[in-house]
């Protein structure tokens, strides 16, 4: 019998992490990397809610409450200017946008 | 076993929609995926005791997020083919060196710990239910000045995305 | 009582910090208030404490401000004897009567209140020289006059030639300083010390083995601060600034701080017998050659500058044939008397409308009577005339010489020329300008006003008596610097009727100078008796060019360095230090240009540096100690 133990899902937190970032790393579209960004925010909410099983305490469950929110003011946020940049310039690729080179 | 297979059916349903965000074509693809993800998310929080939470998830995330995601993507349109092509220079050598970088450390702490977390705390003996009566008790007491802040901030988020996406009529003088 | 000399050395700073905080909102009569009380004060200050040395028997007064460095220990601290107490009433008496005669002087000067806040600056400074217990204090002063006195030379710097005049001075200045710091920074190591009483204590049971070293290089220093050959050229060029200023600091007190200081050390300087010869030679040297360029000078203030610069050519004299006292002695008189021929110069130049050409004065005597008598007295003091203070002194200076015997009678004689050729330029110095057919209308010329005339009074009234400190027959100065004199052998006058015939000597070498001058430019003896002297015209002119020391001085110093430093300039500033500067400016410019390049403002790049720089603090996690091993 093998018991389900905090470090599993701490593993599988860290896995989604991983597979969030190489998103970032990999797809051009904003509105892909912003999903991407999604799936990292809850990896860490599945670390938090974990702890919170871990220790006996809702903290973490608070955590995640106010991860949440923060979460979906940066999608509004976010959206929106994902649709300003679209508008000027007819696509959602990242790669056009670097009037911040050196 | 029931406990097991209620882990590893979420888990797996969860990597698999992390991987289809990742490497879908079609941004609606992209998007079901995310969606699969963050139920199965919300399944494995039921798993760890915190109801309220998992409720949350599926109510912010997957409906109102995952709708908001969705408007987006009908607006900026799903025609146009992402070129897979990688444009940037050197991008895929950062990447990849990043990823050895990633699997060298992991193998290494596997050698060294046997891929054993070592928390610091042992498992609590007392089993708390996320209930929404035990989180708000706690929310609207030592959490209350967070909260009041974190409603200013969803304010402001709002206002601002508002201001972002409404067309002002400036350039009027220029035409 | 100590923090009594602390007050007399801040009150004029204070006063010159509250003049340059509020000098805006100061009109004269305020600026007048301020200063004259503040001079007042420290007069009173300076004589109260005086006397209280006095009766104390001048048993020296210590005051440590506090400790500066702990090992080797050196404190901030004052030191108050009979030598420095002279030399504080005299600078406090003096700033006041000369800040008296500037209100009058300068009045109507747009920087009229900063003419005083530099004034009491000075005046601080000079106080802190002068009451300094070590020689680092003493160094700070020395530094700080300096610094006044370039200020106060160059105070109309919007004359080309005064600004001028003040650099030449500072960079003159600053190369006896230069020798001045060394000495210093061998003294620290000799005797890991620098206050005054504990390295005379410690020369007194062994000397050093370069003491001679050590005492050539300060005596750079009281060269160039005391205006000797060969770095004397600043003075008659610091006759820039305002005539006062000239008085206090370019006569009485400033140039005299190297005096002062040769007194101070006479403890340590009477082991050297090199340094003495050195003094006593080049105090001849300058006190003939600046007694000879005086002679055919037109300037009313380079005559005195001359003066002054061959008077303290006298002082270097009498320290260095070991008459200490006779040394600070002429100061002392030399300071009124001078001082006073300075204010009178002062008073004519005023009235004169910045006149200063002496040939173009004459027959002033009518229309400025005071003036005319109060210099007719500072001329015969400084020409040695009994019974006036120059006599006295001078006399002295000259006996002492004597005394010595064998090489030193050639001194004496030497120095006996030098005094008649004083009384002689300063017999010229005051026939031209009050006595002579005028040539130049004078019919608009006044007296001066009363806050002029009454300090010149007051000084000439000094110039009279202060001589009789110190006679023959009272030894009254003597007395006031025993104490820090005590571990010197002081050479004495000489006895009975040798002295009577020095005496007689020098009077007669000051009357016929002075005769000499009434016959050569006021009777005109050359063209009465039509006689014609041979090269009467080349030794005019190398009076008037100081015997072209000056411009041999110019050549081969300001243009060989000039040269010199062009070659510098171009060899080592801008192909090497420029180069290397510009190379690690241009390899800055280069390599930035490459790492920019990484910036490339695409938002993956940024996310894959963010990633790696995560993963490289994760293994520095890892491996810091206690992580995993």
């Amino acid at each position: 019998m093998i018991e389900v133990t905090s470090d599993w899902y701490l593993t599988l937190s860290a896995i989604l992490f991983s597979i969030g970032f190489l998103g970032m790393m990999v797809r051009k579209n904003a509105l892909i990397m912003f999903m991407c960004i999604e799936l990292m925010l809850n990896a860490v909410n599945l670390t938090f809610i974990t702890a919170s099983k871990h220790l006996g305490s809702v903290d973490g469950q608070i955590a995640v409450f106010f991860v949440l929110v923060v979460a979906a003011a940066e999608v509004v946020v976010g959206l929106a200017i994902i649709v300003s940049i679209f508008k000027k310039q007819e696509s959602a690729s990242v790669d056009m946008l670097s009037s911040s080179k050196g | 076993m029931i406990e097991l297979l209620l882990f590893a059916i979420p888990a797996s349903l969860l990597i698999l929609g992390a991987l289809i965000v990742v490497f879908a074509k079609n941004p609606v693809h992209n998007a079901m995926g995310l969606v699969l993800t963050l139920t199965s998310l919300a399944i494995l929080y039921i798993t760890l005791n915190a109801t309220f939470v998992a409720m949350v998830q599926m109510l912010v995330y997957a409906g109102a997020v995952m709708t908001l995601f969705l408007f987006v993507i009908m607006m900026i349109g799903v025609d146009k083919p992402e070129q897979t092509k990688e444009q940037i220079k050197g991008q895929k050598l950062l990447i990849s060196g990043t990823l050895i970088l990633l699997v060298s450390v992991v193998v290494f702490i596997g050698l060294q710990n046997g891929l054993n977390w070592n928390l610091l705390f042992p498992q609590s003996e007392i089993s708390l239910e996320g209930t929404p009566a035990i989180l708000a008790s706690a929310l609207f007491t030592s959490w209350v000045f967070p909260f009041e802040i974190i409603s200013i901030l969803l304010i402001v988020a709002t206002t601002a995305a508002i201001a972002l996406a409404y067309e002002f009529k400036q350039s009027s003088d220029n035409d | 009582m100590g923090i009594l000399i602390l007050g007399v050395i801040l009150i004029p700073f204070l006063t010159s910090l509250f003049l340059k905080v509020i000098g805006k909102f100061l009109n004269e009569l305020l600026t007048n208030f301020i200063t004259l009380n503040a001079a007042m004060l420290s007069v009173a200050t300076s004589f109260f404490l005086f006397g209280y040395i006095f009766f104390d028997k001048f048993k020296p007064l210590k005051f440590e401000l506090f400790q500066w460095f702990p090992n080797p220990e050196i404190n901030f601290e004052f030191y108050l004897d009979g030598l420095s107490g002279v030399m504080m009433v005299l600078i406090c008496g003096l700033s006041l009567v000369i800040q008296l005669f500037s209100t009058s002087y300068m009045s109507k000067d747009e920087n009229y209140t900063k003419y005083f806040e530099y004034f009491n600056f000075f005046v601080f400074s000079m106080l802190l020289l002068v009451l300094s217990g070590n020689f680092l204090v003493m160094f700070f002063g020395w530094e700080l006059v300096g610094l006044s006195s370039y200020l106060l030379i160059s105070f109309w710097s919007e004359k080309k030639s005064a600004a001028r005049a003040g650099n030449k001075a500072f960079i003159l200045n600053r190369i006896g300083d230069f020798g001045f710091l060394i000495g210093l920074m061998m003294i620290l190591n000799e005797f890991q010390t620098f206050n005054f009483l504990r390295i005379f204590e410690s020369s007194l049971e062994t000397i050093p083995e370069n003491l001679d070293v050590i005492i050539v290089f300060l005596l750079l220093g009281a060269f160039g601060k005391s205006a000797q050959f060969p770095l004397f050229s600043w003075l008659p060029d610091a006759m820039e600034g305002p005539t006062p200023a000239s008085a206090l600091i370019h006569a009485a007190t400033m140039v005299t701080a190297g005096v002062f200081m040769l007194v101070r050390i006479s403890p340590i300087l009477q082991f050297s017998e090199l340094s003495s010869l050195i003094i006593i030679s080049m105090g001849l040297l300058t006190a003939l050659i600046a007694a000879f360029a005086a002679i055919n000078q037109k300037d009313i203030k380079k005559v005195l500058a001359y003066s002054t610069i061959s008077q303290l050519g006298f002082m270097f004299i009498a320290i260095g044939s070991g008459a200490y006292v006779a040394a600070i002695f002429h100061l002392v008189t030399h300071a009124f008397f001078k001082a006073l021929l300075f204010l009178g110069a002062g008073a004519v130049i005023h009235e004169m409308h910045h006149e200063q050409n002496i040939y173009k004065m004459g027959g002033l005597r009518k229309k400025m009577p005071v003036t005319a008598a109060m210099m007719g007295i500072g001329t015969l003091a400084i020409s040695g005339i009994p019974p006036l203070a120059g006599f006295w002194s001078k006399d002295e200076i000259l006996a002492s010489v004597f005394s010595r015997g064998g090489i030193y009678y050639g001194f004496w004689a030497l120095s006996l020329l030098a005094a008649f050729m004083t009384a002689f330029y300063m017999g010229r110095h005051w026939l031209l300008i009050f006595v002579k057919e005028p040539t130049s209308d004078i019919e608009n010329i006044h007296e001066a006003p009363k806050n002029m005339t009454r300090p010149l009074i007051l000084l000439g009234i000094f110039s009279i008596f202060i001589g009789f400190i110190n006679t023959p027959f009272f030894h009254g100065l003597e007395k006031v610097l025993d104490e820090t004199l005590k571990s010197v052998e002081v050479t004495h006058l000489p006895e009975g009727i040798t002295l009577a015939i020095l005496a007689v000597l020098s009077i007669g070498a000051g009357f016929s100078g002075l005769g000499l001058a009434y016959l050569i430019y006021i009777f005109d003896i050359f063209s009465y008796f039509k006689i014609k002297l041979p090269f009467l015209s080349e030794i005019k002119l190398l009076s008037k060019e100081v015997l072209f020391l000056n411009k041999v001085g110019n050549a081969i110093f300001v243009r060989g360095l000039k040269t010199l430093s062009r070659k510098v300039a171009v060899t080592v500033d801008n192909m090497t230090i420029d180069g290397i500067v510009n190379g690690v400016a241009k390899s800055f410019l280069r390599s930035s240009q490459q790492i920019s390049l990484a910036q490339t403002g695409l938002v993956r790049n940024y996310v894959v540096y963010f990633g790696l720089f995560m993963l490289v603090l994760i293994v520095i996690y890892l491996f810091s100690p206690g992580v995993l091993i």
